[in-house]
C-alpha cells in the first residue's frame, strides 16, 4: 500500500515537471519531437532509478547525523550532511557516463539526437531533485527510494512526452511571432499544470486510519489542527528544499 | 434602406482598412454571405463553421432556459422548503423566470460581451478575420459557473481564457485545452471561495450567510462527500431540480441534447459512449470494495463509495461535460481508436478525482483538461501503430 501511494504520488500529484518545475532546460529543448523525448525520458528514468537509491544508501550510512555510528561509538557523533551535493552529484554524474556510453554503443542515431543533452542529464535539476527531495522527504527504505526513483522519473517522462506531442501537433498553428518557440511552450506547460492539478490533494486528506475522527463532531477541532499542523510541516520541508536548492 | 445595405455600404466602405474584419464578422453573423470562392478546387459543403457552431448552441438552448428557470425556483425553495413537495407545478411560474432571467442573462451578455471583444481585437490586430469558435465557448461558460459568480471575476477569466486558452496558439481549432473549461478552471484556482462549497449554488445564498433567515444549497456530491444523506432524491437530479452551476442539472435535458448532437453527426458518440463507459467502470469499481467491506462506514471515502455506480452519471456536471465539452473536436482525439481511450480516461478520471480527491468535490473539469492535454500523444501513438500495421501488411505482400 505504501509503494502504491508513493508511486501515484511521485507521477501525479508532485510531478517533477508540473508540481516543482525541476528539469526544466532539457525537458524545453528536446521537446520537439516525440521519439527524442521518449528517448531522453528513458534515460532519464534509468538514471534516477539508478542514482537514488545509491544516493540512499550513502545519506544513510554516510552523510545523515549519527550515520557513520556502524564504524564504532566515537563517530556516532559526526554529521556529514554539507558534503551531500558534492556525493550526490559525483554519484549522477558517474551515472549519467555509463548511460552515455551504453546509448552510444546501441542507439548512435538516438545519441546524435539528443546531442548535447544526453551528458547534461547530470547537471538535470530533476535528478539531482530527485536526491534531494528523498533525503528531505526522509524516505525510509532502500525499497520505497527505488520506487521514488522510478515513478519520479515515469512523470518527468510522461510530462516530456505529452509536451513533445502537443508540440508536434501546434508546428503549423499561427502562434504569434513573438511568442514562437520557447514563449508559447512555457505556456503550454502552464497550461498543462493546470490540467495535471486535478491530483493535487489527493491522498493527503482523506485518513483511513482513524476514521472514527470524521464521524464525531467533537473532534473536528482535532482534525483541522492536525490538517493546520501537517500544513505547516510541509511548508517547512518546502523551505528546507528551497534553501538547499540554493 | 434595411440593416443588410447598410452593412454592405459599410463592410463596402472599410474594405481594405483595418476595421475590416469587425464588420466582416458582423455582416456573416447576421447574413448568409453571398460570396464563394471562384477558382481553385475546393469542397463545397453546407455545414460551414457557423453552421457547426450553431447546431452545438441549438443543443444548449433547452439547458440554458431550464437553468433560468431553475435558477429562480433553487432561490425560492430554499427559503421555502416546502415547494419541494411539488418541483413540477412550482417550477415553470413567472417569479422563478424573472429572477433566473435578472441572475442568468448578465452572464451571458458578460460571456458574450467580454469574449467577442478581445476576439475583434485579435482579429483587427492581427488582421485576419474574426473566427466563430467563440460562440460556443461564450454560450458554455455562464452554463458552467455557479450562480452568483460576480460579473468582473467572469470578465477576467474570460480574458485569460481567450488570450492565454486560444488566442497565443493562433485562434480557433489550434487551441490545446478547452477554452471554456480553461475559464472555469482559472475561476476555479483564482477565487475558490466563490465556485466552491455549499453557499454559492443559490442565489442569495452568500448575501444571506449568518442572517436568521439564511439559506443554504449544497450540492448532492457536496453532502456525499461530507457523509451526509442528501436530500434530493435521484429523480429529482435526473430531472433537474437540484441546486448546482446554471446550466448543467438536468440530465434529461443534456441527454436530447446529446442525441441531438449525435443525430446531426457534430457530436461524437465514441467520445460519449467511451465516457459513459469510463465512469460506470470506475464505479463499479468502488462499489465492488465497499462490497468487499475494504472500506468502513466511518471513513471519508465512504459516502461517495457506496453511491450506486450509475449514480454518478446523473449527479455533478459529468453528463455536461461528456456531452459538450469533452466531444470539442479541436481538443479531443482526432483518431477513432483515440477517441476510445480519451473518453473512457475522462469518464474514468472523472469519478476517481469525485471519490479520491476531498480539495475537488466534482472531477469532471479536470478530468478533461488533463486528458486534453494527452490526446496528442494517444493520437500520436494510434497514427505510429496504423503505420507499422500497414507496413507489415505491404511487406507481407511484396514479400
Amino acid at each position: 500500500m505504501e509503494h502504491i501511494e508513493l508511486f501515484f504520488k511521485s507521477i501525479f500529484i508532485d510531478n517533477m515537471v508540473f508540481a516543482t518545475f525541476l528539469g526544466m532546460c532539457s525537458y524545453l529543448a528536446v521537446s520537439k519531437k516525440v521519439s527524442t523525448a521518449v528517448g531522453l525520458g528513458a534515460a532519464v528514468i534509468f538514471v534516477l532509478a539508478v542514482t537514488v537509491p545509491i544516493n540512499w544508501l550513502l545519506d544513510q550510512y554516510l552523510l545523515q547525523d549519527g550515520a557513520l555510528a556502524w564504524l564504532g561509538e566515537e563517530y556516532a557523533s559526526y554529521d556529514l550532511g554539507f558534503l551531500s551535493f558534492i556525493l550526490f552529484i559525483a554519484t549522477i554524474a558517474t551515472m549519467v557516463q555509463l548511460v552515455e556510453i551504453v546509448v552510444e554503443k546501441f542507439s548512435p542515431s538516438l545519441y546524435n539526437s539528443l546531442g548535447i543533452f544526453l551528458p547534461l542529464i547530470a547537471v538535470n535539476c530533476a535528478i539531482l531533485g530527485g536526491s534531494l527531495f528523498m533525503q528531505s522527504r526522509e524516505i525510509p527504505t532502500l525499497g520505497l527510494a527505488l520506487n521514488y526513483g522510478i515513478s519520479s522519473g515515469i512523470g518527468w517522462f510522461l510530462a516530456i512526452l505529452a509536451i513533445a506531442a502537443i508540440r508536434e501537433k501546434i508546428r503549423y498553428s499561427n502562434v504569434p511571432a513573438p511568442l514562437r518557440g520557447l514563449g508559447i511552450t512555457f505556456i503550454i506547460t502552464g497550461l498543462m499544470a493546470i490540467g495535471f492539478m486535478s491530483f493535487g490533494g489527493m491522498l493527503t486528506g482523506g485518513d483511513e486510519e482513524t476514521p472514527s475522527l470524521d464521524s464525531n463532531p467533537e473532534n473536528l477541532g482535532v482534525k483541522t489542527e492536525q490538517i493546520q499542523e501537517e500544513n505547516t510541516e510541509t511548508a517547512q520541508t518546502v523551505e528546507v528544499s528551497t534553501i538547499t536548492k540554493q | 434602406m434595411g440593416l443588410k445595405q447598410n452593412l454592405h455600404k459599410l463592410k463596402e466602405k472599410y474594405k481594405g482598412t483595418k476595421m475590416a474584419p469587425a464588420f466582416n464578422a458582423l455582416h456573416t453573423f447576421l447574413y448568409t454571405p453571398n460570396e464563394t470562392t471562384h477558382s481553385g478546387s475546393h469542397v463545397r459543403a453546407a455545414d460551414d463553421l457557423k453552421r457547426t457552431m450553431n447546431t452545438v448552441i441549438m443543443a444548449l438552448i433547452p439547458c440554458l432556459i431550464f437553468g433560468i428557470f431553475n435558477a429562480g425556483y433553487q432561490h425560492y425553495a430554499a427559503i421555502d422548503n416546502t415547494l419541494r413537495l411539488d418541483p413540477l407545478g412550482n417550477f415553470f411560474t413567472w417569479d422563478n423566470f424573472i429572477l433566473g432571467a435578472w441572475t442568468v442573462l448578465p452572464l451571458v451578455i458578460v460571456s458574450y460581451g467580454v469574449g467577442l471583444l478581445v476576439e475583434f481585437i485579435f482579429a483587427v490586430i492581427k488582421g485576419h478575420e474574426v473566427e466563430e469558435g467563440y460562440l460556443v465557448t461564450g454560450m458554455l461558460v455562464p452554463l458552467i459557473v455557479p450562480i452568483d459568480i460576480p460579473l468582473w471575476m467572469l470578465a477576467v477569466a474570460v480574458i485569460f481564457g481567450v488570450v492565454i486558452g486560444k488566442e497565443v496558439f493562433g485562434g480557433t481549432g489550434m487551441n490545446i485545452l478547452n477554452p471554456a473549461l480553461t475559464i472555469r478552471a482559472f475561476l476555479f484556482f483564482a477565487y475558490p471561495t466563490w465556485m466552491s462549497g455549499d453557499k454559492v449554488w443559490v442565489h442569495g445564498a452568500k448575501e444571506m450567510a449568518g442572517q436568521p433567515d439564511a439559506i443554504s444549497g449544497e450540492t448532492i456530491l457536496g453532502s456525499l462527500a461530507q457523509n451526509h444523506e442528501p436530500i434530493y432524491s435521484i429523480w429529482d437530479s435526473f430531472w433537474g431540480f437540484i441546486p448546482g452551476s446554471v446550466g448543467e442539472t438536468s440530465t434529461f435535458l443534456i441527454l436530447i441534447g446529446a442525441l441531438f448532437l449525435i443525430f446531426t453527426k457534430i457530436g461524437s458518440w465514441r467520445i460519449m459512449l467511451s465516457a459513459v463507459l469510463g465512469a460506470l467502470a470506475m464505479g463499479l469499481i468502488f462499489n465492488g470494495v465497499v462490497d468487499a467491506g475494504w472500506i468502513k462506514d466511518g471513513s471519508s471515502f465512504y459516502g461517495l463509495m457506496s453511491e450506486t455506480f450509475w449514480h454518478h452519471l446523473v449527479i455533478g456536471g459529468l453528463a455536461f461535460g461528456i456531452v459538450y465539452m469533452a466531444t470539442d473536436p479541436v481538443t479531443a482525439s482526432q483518431t477513432n481508436k483515440g477517441k476510445w481511450i480519451y473518453g473512457f480516461l475522462i469518464g474514468f478520471i472523472s469519478v476517481l478525482i469525485r471519490v479520491f480527491n476531498p480539495a475537488y468535490p466534482e472531477g469532471v473539469m479536470l478530468a478533461i483538461l488533463l486528458m486534453n492535454v494527452f490526446a496528442p500523444t494517444i493520437d500520436h501513438y494510434v497514427v505510429r501503430g496504423n503505420i507499422k500495421k500497414r507496413m507489415k501488411r505491404l511487406k507481407a505482400k511484396t514479400a
